[in-house]
């Protein structure tokens, strides 16, 4: 234990030297080829219908099968750098494309361009292809996006003489009036899981005319201003000058959070669009939830495509075979399956419309849906630093920020002397 | 030791006969004894100096976690970037506040409940395997307990302080100024027995007679405790204290589990630091040099330390002889 970090990195050597030896034995071309697929679905429906899935292609494919290793978001970034490093990483990679970028670009992702068909290429839209998009080469297969939505109880907002918003979007602004109004009494008007707040506010940036990046690669700049300004100094003026935001959720995830929307302590709660599975399952019976229209800034209802995606090993041995199970994955029917066990939005136009034509406005579908137009392609997702830059400065800054530690100049300062200190 | 019982023997003189020169039964015994010691040094060797010494050479490498790692040796520029890494002395300051603070509270603590678990009360025994339990926990299962018992909403410890009339809507691991004590406390707790154990063997060695002594001469409970029972411990005090001093410096699982260094970096420890650099941003050669001036800084003052000790120790010496 005396010297962690060392020993780690020795032992990885170590390991990696071991493991390579390993992993040459095992060839053979007899027997049907099997492929490890790391799925990183949490949610019992959606960990169903993954399954459903990969045992559809099973039947068909009798000389390729596919097996499943089940892991978690926590911490699968780390897992996946000691995975490779030491040559043990699955076939096919479940990830997100923020964070498979930088694994593409140390070449540890084979270039699915040329094994992508036409027909998925021409059925994803471009602003997400673009975002699975490295070097020219296409990475990965985008699979869900999530979007953020507002969840309202409808109950609070009616006593508390508030219209439920209606329409194509509502501003920032109307949330912040409506959160103001429920304010009364032990009820607050919005629960915000912003425990880390970067990617939320980084998603969100388009909407406010903010791009926080420019460039791709090591030469990416990082711009600090008023669109990237706009959306944590309007959480805090909700924080702190309205009194509406439940201040322990802001120090909480977003699982976390809603609890108190649950119980009723907060009239509304901003969250990924996958809760409202979750809602739909966990909350008590008496609770009517209602999901709010998309939320637009002064530039409009933008968010930041983020998307999940399925990738393919260089390394393996099956990359072609692999392409194939995740071209089938991701046909219409089961990526619909798949988003609405999760409460996501499909990367395919095909797959939305399906979802659209089948599930209307049930449990918030119809909002959650309309999200799917208003992606735009993360500039964040290209520069080579952002993974390190939101866990070791954006987090931090912005969390003393939200804790009244710091101000909007210092803030605005970390952020940049953060980069400036990663990138030089 | 400093008891009054104790003189220093007389120096040792050779004994006469004794053979100078190794004879061929020595030789074969030496060689005996290597051949018995091999099987034990040869995984230290594969285990622990080969690692140390590779890590310590990829500290004056560019060393990055990537597919075909191509590494040259940049001599001390990680350590010279070290120096100017702002982020880093900020940690090792969090990182020094941490250990000492949980070493100090350690060593006080357990030396309350060594002295209780050594008054000869009831159920001694029971008392005494009680006090293991943090032992025997994972680091893991205790940083997730204790996340539990600061829960803001449902936290077993707002609620009792609520049920007392203090304030119940303490957010223990995400206010800025309760993160770093809070996490000291689960430190001080999941680190108490190993220093309760080997305070209570050392003070069964103490002879009661000291004691009995001391009381004929009038000394009072605390007069005792100050002149006979601490004096006596003082070797293994200072011992333990080096070691968990070591031990908590070096600390991670807890921390990671139960903060990840946050709110804000408040609880941002060097080797959470380290751990990061070398899995997040994957640079292996700068993360091996921050683990190389944390081993140095380390042991730097825990030279002083024990010098100090030790000085100390031999100046006593010579004041009872003189």
């Amino acid at each position: 234990m005396k010297t962690r970090g060392v020993s780690i990195a020795a032992c990885l050597t170590i390991t990696t030297a071991l493991l390579a030896s390993c992993g040459s034995g095992d060839a053979g071309d007899d027997g049907p080829v099997t492929l490890k697929f790391q799925a990183l679905s949490d949610q019992p429906a959606a960990i169903a219908a993954t399954e459903s899935i990969v045992e559809d292609w099973n039947t068909e494919n009798p000389d390729i099968q596919v097996e499943i290793v089940p892991a978690g978001w926590d911490g699968v970034y780390d897992k996946l750098i000691t995975q490779f490093n030491g040559g043990a990483a699955p076939d096919i990679i479940h990830f997100e494309a923020a964070s498979i970028v930088s694994f593409a670009r140390d070449g540890y992702l084979a270039d699915l361009t040329d094994l992508m068909s036409d027909e998925r290429r021409a059925d994803i839209p471009e602003g997400i292809l673009d975002s699975v998009t490295v070097d020219d080469q296409v990475i990965a297969y985008p699979t869900e996006l999530q979007s953020y939505v507002a969840f309202a109880n409808r109950t609070l907002l009616e006593d508390a003489g508030v219209e439920i918003p209606t329409g194509d979007t509502m501003t920032w602004d109307e949330l912040r009036e409506i959160a103001k109004a429920t304010t009364k009494g032990d009820v607050y008007g919005l629960g915000w899981g912003l425990s880390s707040p970067t990617a939320t506010f980084m998603s969100l940036a388009p909407g406010f005319g903010g791009t926080y990046l420019e460039g791709t690669g090591e030469d990416a700049t990082l711009t600090i201003g008023e669109g990237e300004m706009a959306l944590p100094e309007l959480v805090h003026d909700m924080a702190y000058e309205d009194e509406s935001i439940l201040p322990v959720t802001m120090t909480q995830s977003g699982s976390e959070a809603i609890a108190s929307f649950y119980a009723g302590q907060t009239a509304m709660t901003v969250q990924g669009s996958y809760q409202a599975a979750n809602i739909a399952k966990d909350a008590p019976k008496d609770l009517d939830w209602v999901a709010l229209p998309p939320l637009a800034g002064p530039e409009g209802p933008q968010q930041a495509a983020n998307p999940q995606t399925l990738s393919v090993n260089i390394d393996s041995e099956h990359v072609e075979e692999s392409a194939e199970f995740i071209e089938f994955f991701t046909q219409t029917e089961n990526l619909a399956a798949l988003n609405e066990a999760d409460a996501l939005i499909p990367a395919t136009t095909s797959a939305q419309e399906s979802l659209t034509e089948k599930l209307g406005d049930e449990n918030g579908w119809s909002t959650i849906l309309a999200g799917g137009q208003n992606f735009v392609s993360a500039p964040y997702l290209f520069a080579d630093s952002y993974a390190q830059w939101k866990d070791t400065v954006a987090t931090p800054a912005y969390q003393r920020y939200l804790a009244q530690e710091t101000d909007e100049t210092e803030l605005a300062d970390q952020l940049t002397s953060g980069w400036t200190e990663i990138t030089q | 030791m400093t008891a009054p019982t104790t003189s220093r023997p007389p120096a040792r003189t050779p004994r006469p006969g004794r053979r100078r020169a190794p004879s061929g039964l020595d030789r074969a015994r030496r060689r005996e004894a290597a051949a018995l010691v091999m099987p034990s040094l040869l995984p230290i060797l594969v285990l622990s100096v080969a690692p140390l010494l590779m890590g310590v050479l990829l500290a004056f490498t560019d060393a990055e976690l990537v597919r075909r790692p191509d590494y040259q040796f940049v001599g001390i520029d990680n350590f010279t970037r070290l120096a100017g890494n702002s982020f880093f002395w900020d940690s090792f300051r969090i990182g020094m506040i941490w250990a000492v603070a949980v070493t100090l509270l350690q060593l006080v603590a357990a030396l309350g409940l060594a002295l209780l678990l050594n008054s000869g009360l009831r159920l001694q025994s029971l008392t005494r395997v009680l006090a293991l339990i943090p032992w025997a926990m994972p680091p893991v299962v205790v940083a997730i307990m204790w996340r539990m018992i600061y829960s803001p909403n449902a936290g077993p410890l707002n609620a009792f302080l609520g049920s007392l009339g203090l304030p119940d809507d303490i957010n223990w691991l995400a206010d800025f100024s309760t993160a770093l004590p809070a996490v000291i406390v689960v430190g001080v707790w999941v680190g108490m027995p190993q220093t309760t154990v080997t305070l209570l063997a050392g003070l069964q060695q103490i002879p009661p007679e000291l004691n009995e002594a001391a009381s004929m001469d009038g000394a009072g409970a605390w007069r005792r405790f100050t002149a006979v029972t601490l004096p006596s411990l003082r070797p293994i005090v200072t011992s333990i204290t080096s070691l968990n001093f070591i031990w908590n410096f070096n600390s991670f699982s807890l921390v990671y589990v139960l903060t990840e260094g946050g709110p804000g970096g408040r609880t941002m420890l060097p080797m959470l630091f380290t751990y990061l650099e070398a899995f997040k941003n994957r640079n292996i050669g700068y993360a091996a040099a921050m683990g190389v001036v944390l081993v140095v800084v380390v042991v730097l003052l825990l030279t002083v330390y024990l010098r100090s000790q030790f000085r100390d120790d031999r100046v006593e010496t010579k004041k009872k002889e003189g």
